[in-house]
């Protein structure tokens, strides 16, 4: 989990405490708090790298993570000119 | 009256003219393409409170540890609750959380029919939890069309194993097969219709686009190593028909085409794959 919770990090999202019987896990905005999803435990290793890797893009368009706009963000900062390439594609 | 007969008296009340997704999909015969065992084997054939050979019995729990859905099963449990909160959350509309919870409840009927297939098993079976070890339901769902790709994608994967039981040597598996592999395709025809309303908006197709390759890997990845020791002798005591790899090209047949169907591309099918 110390690596999902990094990983999320990044993007400005915080991974709370495991949910009903545990396994699985609150996504939230670290700025909001609103809830955005939730994951598991039992990713492969170095899995969750790549993924956020893969969603990047997505972050910066604002088509996934929070509507207070705080991973857009995050990901502005990140990567300055990637995000601004993401946000003109997903216009 | 028996309690699944109270449980289908229910559920004929909650039909509309979406729910249950199966409806439709099986209004034209049969959806899912048959699977049929290619090599010779003997026909066993075993019910519940029959002697069971040590190795059959072994093979029928690790089956059903990995399916999963069983009421005593916290992490099915769980899992469920997940499925909730993100409809709570994420979802858009009323509709859409009304489906949601028909979902949930069907599920849940299967955990009760799983349960009873469980304790005619094994009574120490019954209550064990067994968390999913697939990484397929650990993946992160941050979007509604996360949660979409999630039932099109893992709930077709539970409908081809349940299509596959219909030719189970274990009775009453093979008794429940029918109901569960129809209401399984079911919820993959749910996260389908909610994928064609996400695919009608340009924003939500690019994110649905983007987010496939996430989903499809790990769809094909669930159906095991194709050299998996384990399937010749699932398929000679009759609990499986063909080996993971005939299932799952059988499975990326009928995905691709309805992917196709919503305008999205194909990834690639060796992308991110990690069970060969």
């Amino acid at each position: 989990m110390d690596e999902i919770r990094a990983a999320y990090a990044r993007f400005g999202i915080e991974v709370e405490a495991p949910t009903t019987y545990g396994t699985y896990y609150r996504l939230c905005c670290a700025r909001c708090k609103t809830m955005e999803g939730n994951v598991g435990d039992k990713l492969l290793p170095g899995m969750i790298h790549t993924l956020l890797e893969e969603q990047f893009d997505l972050y910066a368009a604002g088509l996934l993570g929070c509507a207070c706009g705080h991973q857009a963000e995050r990901a502005r900062t990140l990567d300055p000119a990637r995000a601004e390439a993401a946000r003109t594609r997903f216009a | 009256m028996s309690e699944m007969t109270v449980i289908e008296e229910a559920e004929q009340r909650g039909r509309t003219d979406l729910w249950p997704f199966w409806r439709k999909a099986y209004a034209q015969g049969d959806p899912l393409p048959k699977l049929t065992c290619q090599v010779s084997r003997p026909a066993y054939r075993f019910d519940e409170g029959d002697p069971l050979p040590e190795e059959y019995k072994g093979l029928l729990l690790r089956m059903l540890r990995h399916e999963g859905e069983r009421a005593g099963n916290k992490s099915f449990l769980g899992l469920m609750g997940t499925c909730a909160e993100l409809a709570e959350a994420l979802f858009p509309d009323q509709e859409t959380k009304l489906l949601k919870s028909e979902y949930l409840a069907e599920e849940l009927k299967h955990a009760i029919m799983f349960h009873r297939l469980a304790v005619g098993l094994d009574h120490g079976f019954a209550l064990k939890d067994v968390p999913y070890t697939h990484y397929a339901f650990h993946l992160p769902r941050e979007s509604w069309a996360d949660d979409a790709l999630f039932h099109f994608f893992v709930d077709l994967n539970g409908a081809f194993h349940a299509r596959d039981w219909r030719e189970s040597s274990y009775v009453p598996l093979q008794k429940m097969a029918p109901t569960v592999e129809r209401d399984e395709l079911g919820h993959s025809e749910m996260g389908y219709y909610f994928l064609t309303q996400i695919c009608g908006d340009k924003r939500g197709k690019a994110l649905a686009q983007h987010l496939l390759s996430k989903w499809y890997a790990a769809a094909l990845d669930m159906f095991g190593r194709s050299d998996s020791p384990n399937v010749p002798k699932f398929i000679h005591w009759g609990l499986k028909s063909v080996g993971n790899a005939e299932i799952r090209q059988a499975y990326k047949q009928y995905a691709d085409k309805k992917l196709l169907a919503l305008g999205l591309d194909l990834p690639d099918e060796g992308k991110n794959r990690r069970f060969l």
